[in-house]
């Protein structure tokens, strides 16, 4: 399986200020990005996530370095016709009406009038845009912006698919749609790299991540590799056993309303609390083994620096 | 509202000139208006239309020159300016000569237009009765492509009040044999009857003159100066008539007045 | 062509710009004023309304290019719309040719609707369409042209303000620089009047576009006087949207 994208040691440093002080913000960043995978790019705010992008999109320059996609350098005019991109925060032009803009962009891609307007509707339903269509995008509501967003950068049907913290700002539902959407570019056999700093979303859909922290990848590779599926501990949540004798097999982290929230590592000491539990005629009111998450690991990255 | 009619009835002593305190030197002008000099010209001209029309400033005329100067360099081929510029100076201060530096600059930048030497041969001749000038003029006029016919009646006109009678009947055949317009051949021939009045009148003079000298006096008849071989013969008028003679003065009369032929 | 299809874009950004609608409600009433003004004349009246309808086209039309044409790029990469249409299959310079078409195409358009005024005024006066006035009409906008790519020069770095004023100064400067001849004339030759020679044959010259005086005054224009100043805008603007192609082609857009 050819890499759709191909990031090889790319860096960029800023002078800033009136005396010019250097500031490095990508420190030799490589990775790798496989055909029909969604791909996860996590970091925290400034680590240079957005940089990443707008380098592989040619709008920075990188000061060392190689991107190729699709097989070509990036800056080919021929790799970005498979290309398809959603900004952070994404604004359009006020001035143009939702349909207007799709078409207007599609007309950048030489797509012939009739697939055009095809395209355009499909892709107005997809985002559920079709009431919305007509109105300028001055009038439109971030959602709106974004729905709108995505809708344009699936107008040439992009093999490549590159969101940049597309679920910012959404409320629950609206994430959950453009969760399932992703998934289904998935199933149509389109590549999908996206950066975020929600580790939920990332965990619940991507195949592979990276992680940047301070313009450095510390740890990339399948998400599943990553997290491992050891057990770190066990929270049970029980009730009517004494506490004294609760105390030897796990960790109180809180008592309510009768109920004791035990932090129990080891297996015996589950199978004990249980015997307890049967013994004394208590109750178990929940068991909920703590595997190690993204957030685990992630914030174990971050913190150290 | 009632106050403000307060203040404007409180009369304002004008300081003179006040309202031009300052006019800028007209060729260096032209630099500042970035390409639009020609509605710079308009609007100054208008401008100094109202100014010189206004009698409350006394001392207005002290810059006419300058003011109109700037005009002209803005837009050399505005004509109006330097018509009006001119029937300013000719009107209200009576400055013949500036009218005529006006009208010779709009000459001398627009070699084409006749206006300007016609007017000027009007004011040379009307003010300053320097026909020889108004013929210079007129002369000018005449070389000009489109200038009105009557330009050349001008110029015979003056030549003949400034005593060059032999371009004046040059001219004044000219026009008699070119007119279509019966009424201008009429006029034509009215003033050849008077140039040729002139000049046999001058030709009398003379021969009586010498006659004097001889004879001690004038002779009775006309008759005697042919006799007396002072006269090659008898001097008719234009119509082939004769021409009234007096013994006391030695001098001819015409018959009839020229424009009652 | 992508450059036709942002052209056609801009075109529609401009023309939905609620500025250009007040410029050309300003523009007509400038036009229309030459009536009252020629009212308060003594003599020739058609001269007046001439002078200011041409004043006005040129004035307004100058106003247009420059408070339109340097916000077109500088928006772009302030509202950061440039970040989703640079990531789609276009060269940079495509993106700055085509901005600059499409205010060219507006400015023709708004040139030819003053236009209409302006000779329906004339026609109105004189019982005449003078079509002369046209030719000064046309030069004026090659001038427009050339303003047009200064002002998106100045827009691809420069705020929507220093940029005016620096289009402000371009314009101005043009209209001085044929000064610098009659002072040539006056300077014995030496270091002085080379590097002299050197600024006035490097600085614009709009003078070059300015036939309102020889339309109003019907005098003779050569036909390659027009045709010279034509390929002296082109060529000059030329110069300067490679200029521009040159400084926004590395450009980072952080």
């Amino acid at each position: 399986m050819s890499a759709v994208l191909e990031i090889t040691e790319i860096r960029k440093s800023f002078s800033t200020g009136f005396i010019p002080r250097r500031k490095d913000i990508l420190k030799g960043i490589s990775l790798s990005v496989g055909e029909g995978e969604i791909y996860g790019y996590l970091g925290p705010n400034g680590a240079g996530k957005t940089t990443t992008i707008k380098c592989v999109l040619g709008l920075i320059f990188p000061n060392a370095g190689k991107i190729m996609l699709f097989g070509r350098d990036h800056l080919d005019r021929r790799a970005k016709e498979n290309l398809g991109f959603l900004p952070e925060n994404p604004y359009f032009y006020d001035y143009l009406t939702g349909r207007e803009f799709l078409d207007f962009y599609g007309q950048l891609f030489s797509i012939p009038r009739s697939e055009r307007a095809a395209a355009t509707s499909r892709l107005l339903k997809l985002v559920d845009m079709d009431r919305a269509a007509d109105l300028p995008l001055r009038k439109y509501s971030r959602g709106m912006l974004q729905r709108i967003g995505l809708a344009q950068a699936l107008i040439n049907s992009p093999a490549l698919v590159i969101l940049d913290e597309p679920l910012g700002g959404l409320d629950p539902l609206g994430r959950k749609e453009i969760r399932d959407l992703i998934l289904r570019l998935r199933d149509e056999g389109k590549t999908v790299f996206l950066s975020s700093h929600i580790l939920q979303d990332i965990e619940m859909i991507c195949d592979r991540v990276a992680i940047i922290v301070s313009g450095r990848i510390l740890s990339q590779g399948r998400l599943s590799d990553l997290v491992s599926e050891t057990v770190l501990f066990t929270e049970i949540t029980v009730s009517g056993v004494a506490e004294s004798d609760l105390a030897a097999l796990g960790e109180s982290l809180s008592t309510q309303a009768g109920r004791t929230l035990l932090k129990v590592c080891d297996e015996p000491n589950i199978e004990a609390v249980l015997a307890l539990v049967r013994a004394q005629n208590g109750k178990v009111h929940s068991l909920i083994p703590r595997t190690r998450t993204l957030e685990d690991i992630f914030v174990d990255m971050v913190k150290p620096q | 509202m009632s106050l403000k009619t307060r203040i404007d009835r409180i009369p304002r002593r004008k300081i003179p000139g006040s309202s031009i305190i300052y006019i800028p030197s007209g060729k260096y002008l032209k630099t500042a208006t970035f390409g639009f000099s020609g509605v710079l010209a308009d609007v100054i001209y208008i401008w100094a239309i109202q100014y010189y029309a206004n009698t409350a400033i006394e001392d207005r005329y002290t810059h006419l020159t300058h003011v109109f100067s700037i005009i002209s360099e803005l837009d050399p081929a505005y004509v109006d300016p330097y018509v009006v510029g001119a029937l300013i100076a000719v009107e209200d201060t009576r400055d013949i000569g500036l009218a005529l530096k006006i009208l010779d600059m709009g000459l001398a930048k627009n070699p084409g237009q006749w206006i300007f030497p016609l007017e000027a041969g009007h004011y040379a001749q009307l003010y300053l009765k320097d026909y020889a000038l108004a013929k210079e003029y007129y002369k000018k006029t005449m070389g000009i492509p489109g200038a009105p016919p009557i330009a050349r009646r001008l110029y015979a006109a003056s030549a003949f009040k400034s005593n060059d009678l032999t371009t004046a009947w040059e001219t004044w055949f000219e026009v008699f044999r070119t007119a279509d317009d019966p009424q201008i051949r009429q006029i034509a021939s009215n003033h050849l009857y008077e140039v040729k009045a002139a000049l046999d009148a001058g030709l009398v003079r003379d021969a009586v003159t010498r006659f004097r000298e001889k004879a001690g006096r004038n002779p009775a008849v006309l008759e005697e100066l042919v006799r007396a071989g002072l006269l090659d013969r008898l001097p008719k008028d234009y119509d082939d008539g004769d021409y009234l003679y007096d013994p006391a003065t030695g001098r001819i009369k015409t018959r009839v007045v020229p424009w009652k032929r | 062509m992508t450059v036709t299809v942002i052209a056609r874009n801009t075109f529609k950004e401009a023309v939905r710009d609620r500025v250009l609608y007040l410029l050309l409600f300003f523009a007509a009433v400038s036009i229309l004023f030459a009536r009252v003004l020629a009212l308060l004349t003594v003599g020739d009246r058609v001269k007046i309304i001439e002078d200011v309808g041409l004043a006005s086209i040129s004035f307004f039309g100058a106003l247009m290019a420059i408070l339109i044409g340097t916000g077109l790029v500088y928006k772009e990469i302030e509202k950061r719309t440039i970040y989703t249409l640079l990531a789609k299959p276009i060269r940079r310079h495509e993106f700055l040719l085509g901005k600059f078409l499409g205010l060219v195409l507006t400015l023709a358009v708004l040139l030819a609707a003053m236009s209409l005024i302006f000779l329906g005024l004339v026609l109105a006066h004189t019982g005449r369409i003078e079509w002369g006035l046209l030719v000064a009409v046309v030069m004026i906008f090659f001038e427009l042209i050339l303003i047009t790519a200064v002002a998106i020069l100045f827009s691809s770095f420069s705020t929507p303000i220093l940029s005016s004023l620096f289009a402000l100064a371009f314009y101005l400067i043009g209209h001085f620089s044929w000064s610098l001849e009659t002072l040539l004339k006056k300077i014995p030759a030496g270091a002085t009047r080379t590097i002299l020679r050197f600024l006035y044959t490097l600085l614009p010259d709009l003078e070059n576009f300015n036939l309102k005086a020889e339309v109003v005054h019907h005098l003779p224009i050569a036909g390659a006087q027009l045709l010279y100043s034509a390929a002296y805008g082109l060529v000059y603007a030329a110069f300067i949207l490679g200029l521009a192609i040159v400084i926004f082609r590395r450009r980072d857009f952080i």
